[in-house]
């Protein structure tokens, strides 16, 4: 490597380790530490396991995912980029096994791989991939994108996007949208081009709504937002008790392990997708507040490792784990609020799962990559 | 490759662009928290207390038990009874005074019954059965006065025909740790019922139905706000079993006859009476392996188990004075089979080639060990008879102890050809193992060898202090004494199958589960196990066995006599010698003989021979088969 000419010299380590974003690595343990006792306290009064079972298993996902962070920051985020085809089609190839017959069906959803007692999730794998992908393309264009290259770009999103509908997962299909949309944005997508992507997003899901393409449950879960006053079905049910936990917390909360809402368990999937309400409820306007800050701190060094990248490819692979995060947190966070509709995504870092909390590692791993070898 | 990002760079100002967005939508996350925590936490504050989901389980109705006919053995009953749950239950004098007048029982009798230890806090404690009409409407219309008291229609196990079968359907109790974790992801929870023994338990999954639930949304003052899921409880399955509850009444009967008539009677050994304590029959169908009827006694009665059986009568079923009455002794019962084993000597010894139907000796009364030098070197026949010539026929008539002797021996000489032959037959007639009736607690019973012994010396030398197996036990294993052990069902079992041509059937109680209206559910099929080729000698054993019975020198001609003849009866019986007590009286018969259809095992503890006590009781229950009015159990003078 050419470290002769890198500015680095002058402070003479020539090691990228030393911008290592240090930060960033404690604002994300510390979330990720918050999640664990944050799902203890969501699933300590289950009598049908051992109430420390999944506060045991986040712990090993987090300790796993840490690792891997590092592993994927210490390999030049050029090597990555150089083999993003290679990537693009191992991921393809994945997901197509997975809506295969190895793959296993839960909850109506076929999107895993069962291994031994564990479940691997290789939708989750696929977003940060898609956002290596969608970098490497774009960045060879050098900011220019015409309608055949932004077309190109779509199809590259749309092909994992299709593959993930027939799981079915609305929820991550949203996420892709997302990264999609970063991506475009800085990659240098036209105004106009943007403004008609914006036309057809809205035409497609009054298509979407309109044509029956969701099942009930789909629909009932995601109008249920809409005025969850007017029935008292499931959904709207559960999205009550959800907004009644985190009201319920007040400014300083009941109490870690005393939200009664939680330990009575009025909120459906609180370990995973609606573990926010723990934290309104038991650490109120102070706890939840703080951990949006961090979130917003995360966001902030994400953003900034895009701005001090020394090329167009490293901005693009933060752009895009930014946009991955910033809706990931929004919809979760909105949704257990009641200001978005509900989907099954987890919130990075928080919500019980292993191949999601992995992934989410791994993406902050590409973000350590691009911002350690800004000189190199 | 690509050009790092300059100020100014239209990529710079999409990022902040980017930035724009991102921090308006966490201002709106933000906004959204404060109206929901600061502005509107007080409202929730309230919504929290009237936010209280109450799931109400309610036990579905167990399935009936039916007998072979379709009669019912074992009901329900609908009972209207008030309850007190003791979590939410006001227990202050004026609300315990209110409550008894209402009821019309003295206050300290409802004080009691709501302290009955019986009951897990879980559950609703019942102090008030068959309460009228006007009662629940009063209870119902004063709620608020009466905290945690509630009428509730309470199924509960009827018994119309009292304590007949009780070993067989068993009982219903609250399931405890164990069970519920045994049977943990199948929806149980604390204070349920489940089938504790015998066809309740086996057939559990069955009979139990699925429980209903109804989930209420309520107030902290316990007031129901709205039903939000409600799914009705579904009565579990009718069992059908095998049992008919005429035979088994029959059966019954004749068993507790014979005992009493048993402890009348005089043990000639030391001038006592019989204790006859305890004994177990069962009747079989040899074709398919059904039991009609399985009795056990002393016995007990299921109802006593409804709502929880008193301890102190739970106390009293455990004491070695009351022999146990809760054991199943027809499976779980392990004795010596004195001479009903001699047909499988009998058996072996055709089987192997070692003697042929027409093989005969002369019986002198006494058999002496061939080059024997020890103490135990002569063996005699039960009352010292001399039964002269005796061919395999007569020697099962007369149960000539020598003729067996004999066999036994000479197969132990010539083990290098014959193996451990005795042991072998017994095993393949389903001896030594359980024979998988669909019963808990069932035992194995014991086929000793010299395998087993050595094994047994190794690791305990001091309660086995022999190591060897010598020419005496062979002799004595094959009149069915020594270490040798069998359950009245495995006795009747193998009696079964050698009255079927063969066929070792895994003897069953249930026929089949039924939907409450009759429509079949499951057919529970008779099961083989295996079938063995009796050979060229079956017929002498078969006339030997019909010869204890119908011959003048039989052993059971005295119980038989004057027997219809339209059922005609083949047999054994036996005699079994137990240490430190009386002798265990034994008979296994089956009839009609030539095309049997009845399998009648009988074993009575110190009850004397088996011929005299035993036999009398079979003859009682196959003469009501043959459709006789039976009249007493009448001992006869038979010496085997």
């Amino acid at each position: 490597m050419a470290t002769l000419t890198s500015p680095s010299r002058v402070r003479g380590n020539p090691s990228p380790l030393r911008h290592l974003d240090m930060s960033l690595i404690f604002a994300v343990l510390f979330v990720a530490g918050m999640g664990i006792l944050m799902i203890y306290s969501a699933t300590q009064n289950r009598f049908e396991t051992d109430p420390r079972f999944f506060m045991e298993r986040q712990l090993l996902y987090v300790l796993l995912g840490v690792g891997v962070m590092l592993a994927v920051a210490s390999i030049d985020y050029r090597v990555f980029r150089d083999n993003a085809h290679l990537i693009y089609i191992a991921t393809v190839v994945l997901l197509l096994l997975v809506v295969s017959p190895l793959g296993s069906n839960r909850k109506g959803a076929q999107a895993w791989f069962q291994l031994g007692s564990f479940q691997f999730q290789p939708s989750e794998w696929a977003k940060v991939a898609l956002i290596v992908c969608l970098a490497a393309y774009g960045a060879a264009h050098r900011g220019d994108l015409d309608g055949r290259r932004l077309t190109v770009l779509m199809g590259l999103a749309a092909v994992p996007m299709v593959l993930i509908q027939m799981q079915p997962d609305l929820g991550t299909d949203l996420v892709f949208g997302a990264i999609l949309l970063g991506v475009l944005l800085v990659a240098g997508a036209r105004p106009r081009h943007m403004a008609a992507l914006g036309v057809i997003a809205v035409v497609s899901i009054v298509l979407v709504f309109q044509l029956g393409l969701l099942k009930e449950y789909q629909r009932d879960r995601l109008t249920a937002f809409l005025d969850p006053k007017e029935d008292t079905q499931r959904s709207a049910y559960n999205l009550n008790q959800s907004k009644l936990a985190i009201s319920h917390g007040g400014i300083t909360g009941q109490g870690l392990f005393k939200g009664t809402q939680t330990n009575l368990s009025y909120v459906p999937e609180q370990h995973t997708d609606f573990i926010f309400t723990v934290v309104g409820e038991e650490l109120g306007l102070v706890g939840s507040g703080t951990l949006l800050a961090l979130f917003a701190f995360i966001v902030w060094r994400i953003w900034r490792a895009a701005a001090l990248s020394k090329d167009l490819s490293g901005t693009l692979i933060c752009i895009g784990v930014l946009a991955m995060f910033v809706f990931q947190i929004f919809e979760n966070v909105g949704m257990t609020m009641g200001i978005m509709p509900i989907t099954g995504i987890p919130l990075p870092f928080m919500s019980y799962g292993g191949s999601s909390t992995i992934a989410f590692f791994a993406a902050i791993g590409l973000v350590l990559n691009v911002h350690m070898r800004r000189f190199t | 490759m690509t050009a790092p990002i300059r100020p100014g760079d239209n990529a710079r100002l999409r990022m902040g662009v980017l930035g724009m967005v991102v921090l308006s939508l966490f201002a709106a996350l933000y906004a959204r928290l404060w109206y929901l925590q600061v502005v509107a936490a007080p409202e929730s504050e309230r919504a929290v207390i009237i936010n209280q989901v109450r799931v109400v389980p309610e036990e579905a109705p167990r399935g009936r038990i039916l007998d072979r006919q379709g009669r019912i053995i074992v009901d329900n009953r609908v009972s209207q009874a008030v309850t007190v749950n003791r979590v939410a239950f006001r227990n202050d004098v004026e609300t315990v005074t209110k409550l008894a007048a209402l009821l019309k029982i003295p206050p300290a009798v409802l004080v009691n019954r709501m302290n009955d230890q019986r009951y897990s806090p879980y559950k609703p404690v019942p102090v008030a059965e068959d309460v009228p009409e006007d009662v629940v409407v009063y209870l119902a219309e004063h709620r608020d006065e009466f905290p945690g008291v509630a009428a509730e229609q309470l199924t509960e196990r009827a018994y119309p025909n009292g304590n007949l079968a009780a070993h067989v359907l068993g009982y219903v109790g609250e399931i405890n740790d164990k069970e519920l974790k045994d049977h943990k992801g199948q929806g149980y929870r604390l204070g349920d019922d489940i089938g504790k023994s015998g066809v309740e338990r086996s057939y559990e999954e069955f009979l139990r139905g699925t429980p209903g639930l109804t989930k209420l949304e309520v107030d902290s003052r316990g007031k129901v706000l709205q039903t939000l899921d409600s799914q009705p409880p579904e009565q579990g399955k009718d069992v059908q079993l095998t049992i008919d509850l005429d035979v088994q009444r029959l059966t019954e009967e004749s068993l507790v006859q014979g005992l009493e008539a048993a402890k009348k009677a005089q043990d000639r050994e030391n001038d006592k009476h019989f204790v006859a304590p305890a004994g177990s029959v069962v009747v079989m169908d040899p074709n398919d392996g059904a039991v009609l009827a399985m009795a056990s006694f002393p016995t007990f009665a299921p109802a006593d188990f409804v709502n929880g059986i008193k301890p102190e009568v739970f106390q009293a079923l455990n004491q070695p004075e009351s022999h146990y009455p809760l054991s199943n002794r027809a499976i779980s019962g392990q004795y010596a089979p004195g001479s009903t084993f001699k047909l499988v000597t009998a058996l072996a010894g055709l089987e192997n080639g070692l003697i042929a139907p027409n093989s005969s000796l002369t019986d002198s009364g006494v058999y002496r060990v061939p080059n024997c030098r020890g103490e135990k070197c002569q063996f005699q026949n039960a009352g010292r008879r001399a039964w002269g010539r005796v061919d395999l026929r007569r020697a099962l008539a007369v149960s000539s102890d020598v003729y067996f002797y004999d066999l036994g021996a000479r197969l132990w000489l010539q083990r290098d050809r014959y193996g451990t032959a005795i042991q072998d037959t017994a095993r393949k007639y389903g001896f030594g193992q359980k024979s998988g009736i669909a019963l808990e607690s069932e035992q194995a019973g014991v086929v000793p060898d010299p395998e087993r012994r050595k094994r047994l010396h190794d690791r305990f030398p001091d309660k086995f202090p022999e190591r060897n197996w010598f020419t005496g036990d062979n002799i004595n294993l094959a009149i069915g004494q020594g270490d040798m052990l069998v359950t009245p069902i495995q006795l009747a079992n193998t009696y079964a199958t050698f009255a079927n041509g063969g066929t070792l059937h895994t003897p069953r109680v249930a026929a089949k589960v039924l939907e409450q209206d009759g429509r079949p559910v499951q057919d529970l099929a008779p099961d083989v196990v295996r079938k063995t080729d009796l050979g060229n000698g079956r017929d002498a054993v078969l006339q030997g066995l019909r010869g204890a019975v119908a011959e003048e020198d039989g052993t059971a001609r005295g119980a038989f006599s004057g027997f219809p003849s339209r059922l005609p009866v083949a047999g054994k019986t036996g005699t079994a010698q137990v240490a430190g007590k009386q002798d265990t009286a034994l008979f296994v018969g089956f009839a009609p003989y030539d095309n049997p259809q009845y399998v009648v095992a009988v074993v009575m503890e110190e009850a004397g021979f088996g011929g005299s006590t035993a036999a009398p009781v079979a003859r009682r229950i196959l003469e009501g088969l043959a459709g006789s009015p039976p009249g007493p159990v009448q001992l006869s003078g038979a010496i085997d």
